[in-house]
């Protein structure tokens, strides 16, 4: 059987994973595996990206028969989006694997690997039982990591998101199992395919309302979207590091991702006819959020809700409708996995080293750790969204996508931008600059490893902040794609 | 080349033939424990290979009446009852492997529980092999009274004592339900063969039912009683829990797919006609299995108890694609079946392995006990999560392709409100099988003594189970000649049409 390119990048953190378990090796060289392993697919999508066409269709397809009785393929493919959110794993990975170096077990790699392959999987599959199958699959180590290394109420933060998640994917799988049997009914053969499942015609309004909802569910609880947020706040702040790296700056967008790839196209009317609603739901999200974000004085909540803040302005991109608010939305899927990712690395280190959570017990960090304090600065910044940052850029897109969607939400969203200001300003003066008299004598400076873990991020942060014609043009044609021929909306 | 008749039969022939003779070696002194389980897998064995060979060698499909005149076609031999024949042998032989340990720990078993256990899988198979109502009776008596005896085999201990007489009080009347039903239909058509059964329906659809729907239901409530169903599921538990483990094991994996086996073909061959009747029935039936059983097992703290109640769940997770069946024959009879085998690896593989770590003593029983797990046994842990991931329904094994086969069943036949059910207790049902999971590998391990190792042959079977339950959910073609998903729900289709043969 041949195997393209995907299937290597999907399957090969798993197989070395499950190679690792087995062999009786150390935690230092099944690190130092797990690192290896992480280059070798940074490499390989960047074979991925140099080959990758400027149209807005699937590339790379592989194509096998799995359960041939129901129609269901092992179809994987990539576009524009799916390239530039490839692109961003391979990258953050290695970089955060640098940062975790010491002092994990191999439990802890292991499980990093596993949802390295649940990502990938989800991300290129093209046949909804398949992605069905990464998505859940990618669940059980992120159960595993927090579970096993997490902190604080661990065990009963790890079954409420557990529970949560499951709850929603369940749902989705029941619309997708129903999509399945209504193209069976109406063409006579058995597919899960997304290609052919959007050809269904023979829906009624009713049943589209309840799948579109199933299928909004599944993605609203992953990302998470307002009302749907209440088990981020537990698990954010028990995760490890690790975890909530991969948790806040990569799964988080899956759920975006999960939007943009299957509720459009299955359902293009209602997306349009529902993306008011769900510019509002981001819009009062972002403020929500950053509003709860403010009120923290756990460093570790507040950038949870952060998070979810700016998870909600992506939102209202996405359903903006228009040209700019799409690309600002995947431009800020960008910028926020690395800064959002940065800073709980960083925040990651704090805790390492101080043992803290309290904005309140910290301070006068600046002079113990400068280089800290300059990738802490520059993380900020992007998340506020100062001109130079990919922060900026994707926020002016997206503000400028609201605006051509409705003047009042643009002129809203582009004053709720400024909560996100404050909350972060304040911490940063709070904790890093300002000495408070509290003793952070433990903190170290970053050490050459860790600013080699760094650097990239911040080299992107400002390359694609100065230089955002560079990254827009391999993800414009699909933008325009699933704008004119999805959507049918004239730009 | 005429097939002799008798190769037919082999199957059978072997497995009943061993009981008899294991009941006679047992009475010698030099046969020990080990040498009855060799011997009653060699039985088994062969009972298997003759099963398979004739599944393999008989063509596509077949159905055939073996010493017709003889048996009166009372018994039938079709690829459907052999793939069930297949299923249950295998129950036994891994139940045999898998206790062995277990067995020998314990004074109490002697050799005459093997000669049960065969007695039992001999039971089992004539009633899927049954065409006839009253063989169906008799096979049922003969595999329910050998459980009775095995539930109840440890007698020093009095809850196995209580639960093998629970079982027989209301075993019994349960099956008095199906003699009083046979003889309404037999008072209604003049037979109480399954095939005449049905062609009398089909010529007499226009006249008045109503006995043959008394008699029907009569059955269908010994049904339910066997499979444990809302309203007749409470004994489960009791009878379940007080059994010892491997016996568990059995009963959970085999007993419900020989159950299953009859009353599909009688209703599929019998009742296509004037099923319609039953099936708001059956809707209220399984929300309320579902409901009930999903509540049983999360209240659980002994970990045994809760993989009971939850095998209730499960049950209502077969009978979502038995009502399914009106609509979409073929696809919701293969689903059963699929999900069959998926349940039996699952449970087996579960029991089978806390049995095992159970085997020295009796201390591990409830979550707690299983704290830490991971830290000294991590393989055992490993294969107890693949189990519960399995039962849980978890893309990546067995079980998730057997609950999307029923769903997308429901959904096809239109009853988007049990698929609506089904999956909110799978929802559910994540909660109380993550809880191992979640206890075996979060917590640090307290003071654990006694488990056996990994060695010997029990480990090596359950294992065995769990890569076959990872490779049901993710298997295909991909090495060439090698069944994967496919060829069990193949093979589960080829076995319903061999229904239909005249």
């Amino acid at each position: 059987m041949d195997f393209g390119i995907l299937s290597v990048i999907i399957f090969l953190p798993m197989f070395v994973a499950f190679s690792l378990l087995l062999l009786p090796v150390s935690s230092k060289i099944t690190r130092n595996i797990a690192f290896m392993t992480a280059i070798v697919i940074l490499l390989l999508a960047g074979m991925v990206y140099y080959n990758f066409e400027l149209t807005g269709y699937m590339q790379f397809r592989e194509h096998h028969s799995w359960i041939s009785s129901y129609g269901i393929n092992y179809s994987l493919g990539i576009d524009g989006l799916s390239l530039i959110i490839l692109m961003l794993i391979a990258t953050l990975i290695p970089c955060a694997y640098l940062w975790l170096w010491d002092g994990r077990t191999k439990g802890y790699w292991v499980s990093m690997l596993l949802i390295q392959t649940g990502i990938t999987g989800t991300l290129f599959s093209q046949d909804l039982i398949l992605f069905y199958f990464f998505w859940e699959a990618m669940l059980l180590p992120v159960f595993m990591i927090i579970g096993m290394f997490g902190t604080g109420n661990r065990v009963f933060s790890t079954i409420k998101i557990t529970v949560y998640t499951i709850m929603g994917s369940l749902f989705m799988l029941i619309c997708i199992l129903y999509l399945g049997v209504a193209f069976f009914y109406e063409f006579g053969s058995w597919s899960f395919a997304l290609n052919d499942l959007i050809q269904i015609t023979t829906l009624s309004r009713a049943e589209q309302i309840w799948l579109f909802a199933g299928f909004m569910l599944a993605f609203a609880i992953k990302i998470p979207l307002f009302p749907f947020h209440t088990w981020l706040l537990e698990t954010y702040s028990n995760s490890p590091t690790g975890g909530v790296f991969l948790l806040s700056s990569i799964m988080a967008k899956l759920g975006v991702y999960g939007i943009v790839r299957f509720v459009m196209p299955l359902f293009p009317e209602l997306y349009k006819e529902f993306a008011p609603y769900f510019v509002w739901i981001g819009i009062f999200g972002l403020l929500y959020f950053g509003i709860a974000a403010l009120m923290q004085i756990n460093i570790k909540k507040m950038f949870a809700y952060s998070s979810a803040s700016h998870l909600g302005f992506i939102v209202t991109g996405i359903f903006s409708l228009n040209a700019y608010g799409m690309t600002g939305a995947a431009y800020l899927i960008i910028a926020h996995a690395m800064a959002t990712g940065g800073l709980f690395l960083l925040i990651g280190k704090l805790e390492y080293d101080l043992g803290i959570k309290s904005i309140l017990a910290l301070g006068g960090i600046a002079k113990k750790a400068p280089l800290f304090t300059v990738f802490f600065a520059i993380m900020l910044l992007c998340i506020v969204g100062l001109p130079g940052t990919n922060g900026f850029v994707s926020e002016f897109l997206i503000i400028l996508g609201t605006f051509g969607f409705s003047q009042s939400a643009g002129i809203v969203s582009a004053l709720t931008v400024l909560v996100a200001a404050s909350f972060m300003f304040w911490l940063f003066q709070r904790a890093i600059l300002q000495d408070n008299g509290n003793d952070v004598s433990q903190m170290k400076d970053l050490n050459l490893r860790e600013v080699l873990g760094m650097l990239p991020l911040i080299f992107l942060i400002i390359g694609m902040g100065v230089y955002p014609d560079w990254f827009f043009y391999k993800i414009e044609p699909t933008i325009q794609h699933y704008l004119i021929d999805i959507l049918e909306i004239r730009t | 080349m005429q097939t002799p008749d008798i190769t037919y039969l082999l199957p059978l022939f072997f497995v009943g033939v061993g009981a008899i003779l294991l009941m006679i070696l047992s009475t010698f002194k030099n046969i020990n424990i080990k040498k009855g389980a060799i011997a009653s897998l060699v039985f088994l064995t062969l009972a298997i290979v003759s099963n398979i060979y004739n599944l393999n060698t008989l063509g596509d499909i077949y159905s055939v009446y073996p010493f017709s005149d003889v048996f009166n076609n009372m018994i039938v031999v079709d690829t459907y009852a052999s793939y069930f024949s297949t299923i249950l042998i295998l129950g036994g032989i891994l139940t045999i492997l898998i206790g062995l340990h277990y067995f020998q720990r314990r004074k109490e078993f002697t050799v005459e529980f093997f000669s049960l256990l065969l007695f039992s899988v001999f039971g089992m198979m004539l009633l899927v092999h049954a065409n006839e109502l009253i063989t169906a009776f008799i096979a049922l008596e003969i595999a329910s009274i050998s459980l009775y005896i095995m539930i109840g085999f440890e007698k020093v201990i009095d809850k196995r004592i209580e639960a093998s007489y629970k079982y027989l009080v209301l075993g019994s009347l349960a099956g008095v339900f199906f003699l009083l039903g046979s003889s309404f239909i037999y008072g209604a058509t003049g037979t109480t063969s399954i095939g005449e059964i049905g062609i009398f329906v089909s010529n007499n659809i226009d006249s008045n039912m109503s006995l043959i729907i008394l008699g029907g239901t009569m059955i269908l409530i010994t049904f339910l009683f066997k499979i444990a169903a809302f309203p007749f599921q409470n004994w489960a538990i009791d009878v379940y829990d007080g059994a010892s483990l491997p016996v568990t094991a059995f009963m959970a994996a085999t007993f419900k797919a020989a159950v299953f086996g009859f009353i599909l073909r009688l209703v599929l061959v019998d009742f296509d006609l004037i099923r319609d009747f039953w099936d708001d029935m059956f809707v209220y039936i399984i929300i309320f299995t579902l409901a009930y059983g999903s509540f049983l097992a999360i209240i659980q703290k002994s970990l045994k108890r809760m993989l009971v109640s939850s095998s209730i769940v499960h049950t209502g997770y077969l009978l979502i694609a038995f009502v399914s069946i009106g609509v979409i024959g073929e696809n919701a009879a293969s689903s059963i079946i699929f999900y069959l085998v998926a349940y039996f690896l699952s449970a087996l593989g579960a029991f089978g392995l806390i049995a095992y770590i159970s085997s020295e003593d009796q201390l591990r029983i409830t979550y707690d006990d299983f704290r830490g797990f991971s830290h000294i046994r991590p393989y055992m842990a490993a294969m107890l999560s693949v189990f519960m991931l399995s039962l849980a329904g978890i893309p990546s094994t067995i079980g998730f392709i057997g609950k999307f086969y029923i769903f997308t069943g429901a959904i096809e036949s239109g009853n988007e409100i049990l698929a609506i059910v089904g999956i909110t207790a799978t929802f559910v049902s994540v909660y109380y099988y993550f809880k191992l999971i979640a206890v075996m590998y979060f917590y640090r391990s307290p003071e654990m003594t006694d488990v056996p190792p990994l060695k010997g042959i029990a480990p090596l079977v359950i294992a065995v189970i769990a890569l076959m339950i990872i490779w049901g959910g993710i298997g295909n073609t991909l090495i060439a000649y090698f069944p994967g998903v496919d060829f069990l729900i193949d093979m589960a289709k080829l076995s319903y049409k061999s229904l239909f043969i005249l």
